[in-house]
């Protein structure tokens, strides 16, 4: 009786083990499958409600951890603010000789979203429990016009891509993830590298590839390059804002600088998202 | 643990709830920058009242709900959570459970194992993952905030799955018999 015990309980344990293996090697890289998309359509408004529900006793939380951080960063604010006051003098004539260029190459002076882009507005619902990954679900799907690859923003900068999409929701890998790269560059000064995180320092990010001849300064401005070549082109649009430089230090091995940037999106409290779709599609 | 109907429909509630807080709620705060992670203390809880089996499988189910809600490839979470519940259970069925703080600081222990687990799961996937000593602060933390939810935990799983658990040691006080008259 007991052997025969023993021996269930091992099958059950095999077939468990060899199921999440087959499992694991059968979904991996197809976005999503039936089971999911069935599972999101069922779940999406519990979700949704819990989403809701638990809001305030979500900002209790982080207003302490926010609390904490301000200690330390009042002091350093500060001194951040006298040093802005100082630069807001010389950026009122920088701005203006911006809007001068703007009309000179015709760009769309207001919309930081660029032409062809429709944007689909999306509440964050459920967010990755591990700090392996950065990926968030939000509550808008295919069955509104998301695509995989679609850049997603909200109103402080870019925030990352769809990565898998479902009828009524979608993942959205932030850019902080290991598998995150978009193509960027540096205003003022045009200079171009890739933007990816930086390893071991989880919510900051690292602008490779920028040669050390051409030195940047600390609170420049990080962009989205959004490049094209023929009928290739970079998925994210053009001068998106991502965020700016904190440091940058020349690595003498590889002639290469070490630019690291702060995103201007606060990755760690997102709520409501906006992913741009149609324009690379069209 | 013995399984009834009524203990099922309870079992999958518990893990329903939990996967949904987790998601909708805890991963979405942070204390010093680390989110708590409770999946792996409830699995763990079931695991040190229900047995192996009952770790297992249901480590294996929150797993799977849990990779359906983010979207991500099935069968990771399950194989992190399945081995969490199944260590819980058979440190259950070895060793007795005789200290009050023993479970938190089990739980602590396999939260540490699941994300050391979940990042595992990770590299096996081949995603580019780089450990440094913030990801291990982060580990760490994260099982410092599951000792002390462990407890209410163990004690909120325990509750609802009294009816249904075999050997429950419980020391009771011998009540002395009153003599009329003495």
């Amino acid at each position: 009786m007991y052997r025969k015990q023993v021996r269930r309980r091992r099958a059950v344990l095999a077939l468990l083990v060899i199921g999440g293996f087959v499992l694991l090697t059968v979904t991996y890289g197809r976005g999503s499958t039936s089971l999911q998309e069935g599972v999101s359509a069922v779940f999406s408004p519990l979700e949704t409600a819990a989403d809701r529900a638990l809001k305030p006793a979500r900002d209790l939380v982080n207003w302490f951890d926010k609390t904490f951080d301000a200690r330390g960063e009042n002091s350093q604010l500060k001194a951040e603010l006298e040093a802005t006051r100082a630069q807001a003098v010389g950026g009122e004539a920088a701005i203006a000789e911006n809007r001068e260029l703007r009309k000179l190459l015709e760009l769309d002076e207001g919309g930081t979203i660029p032409g062809g882009y429709t944007p689909v507005t999306g509440r964050v619902v459920v967010r990755a429990p591990t700090e392996w990954t950065a990926d968030v679900v939000i509550d808008v799907g295919s069955g509104d016009g998301v695509a995989v690859e679609d850049p997603v923003v909200n109103g402080d900068g870019l925030v990352g891509k769809v990565t898998a999409v479902a009828g009524g929701s979608a993942k959205v890998t932030l850019i902080t993830d290991s598998s995150s790269a978009v193509s960027a560059r540096v205003v003022p000064g045009n200079s171009q590298g890739v933007i990816k995180p930086s390893l071991g320092e989880p919510g900051s990010l690292t602008l490779d590839f920028i040669k050390s001849s051409k030195l940047i300064g600390r609170n420049r401005i990080v962009v989205t390059a959004g490049w094209s070549s023929g009928d290739i082109s970079s998925g994210f649009p053009p001068n998106l804002p991502i965020g700016e430089v904190t440091e940058a230090s020349v690595v003498e091995q590889e002639a290469q600088q070490q630019v690291h940037v702060r995103p201007f999106a606060d990755l760690r409290n997102l709520n409501f998202l906006q992913v741009l779709t149609g324009g690379w599609r069209e | 643990m013995i399984l009834t109907p009524k203990i099922l429909v309870r079992l999958v509630a518990l893990l329903i709830l939990a996967v949904l807080l987790q998601v909708t709620f805890f991963s979405r705060v942070a204390l010093f920058h680390v989110s708590p992670d409770v999946l792996p203390a409830v699995v763990a809880s079931l695991g040190l009242l229900g047995g192996s089996m009952s770790g297992a499988v249901a480590g294996f189910s929150a797993g799977i709900l849990l990779d359906c809600l983010l979207i991500a490839p099935l069968g990771g979470s399950s194989l992190v959570l399945m081995a969490t519940g199944y260590l819980a259970g058979t440190f259950r069925e070895r060793f007795e459970i005789t200290s009050r703080f023993l479970p938190p600081l089990l739980i602590a222990g396999f939260t540490l194992f699941a994300q050391l687990g979940y990042g595992a799961v990770e590299v096996m996937i081949g995603v580019d993952s780089t450990v440094s000593a913030q990801i291990v602060k982060d580990m760490l933390v994260k099982s410092v905030y599951a000792f002390f939810l462990g407890w209410p935990i163990y004690l909120g799983v325990k509750r609802l799955l009294r009816p249904a658990i075999v050997e429950e040691p419980e020391r009771r006080q011998r009540r002395r018999p009153t003599v009329l008259g003495a």
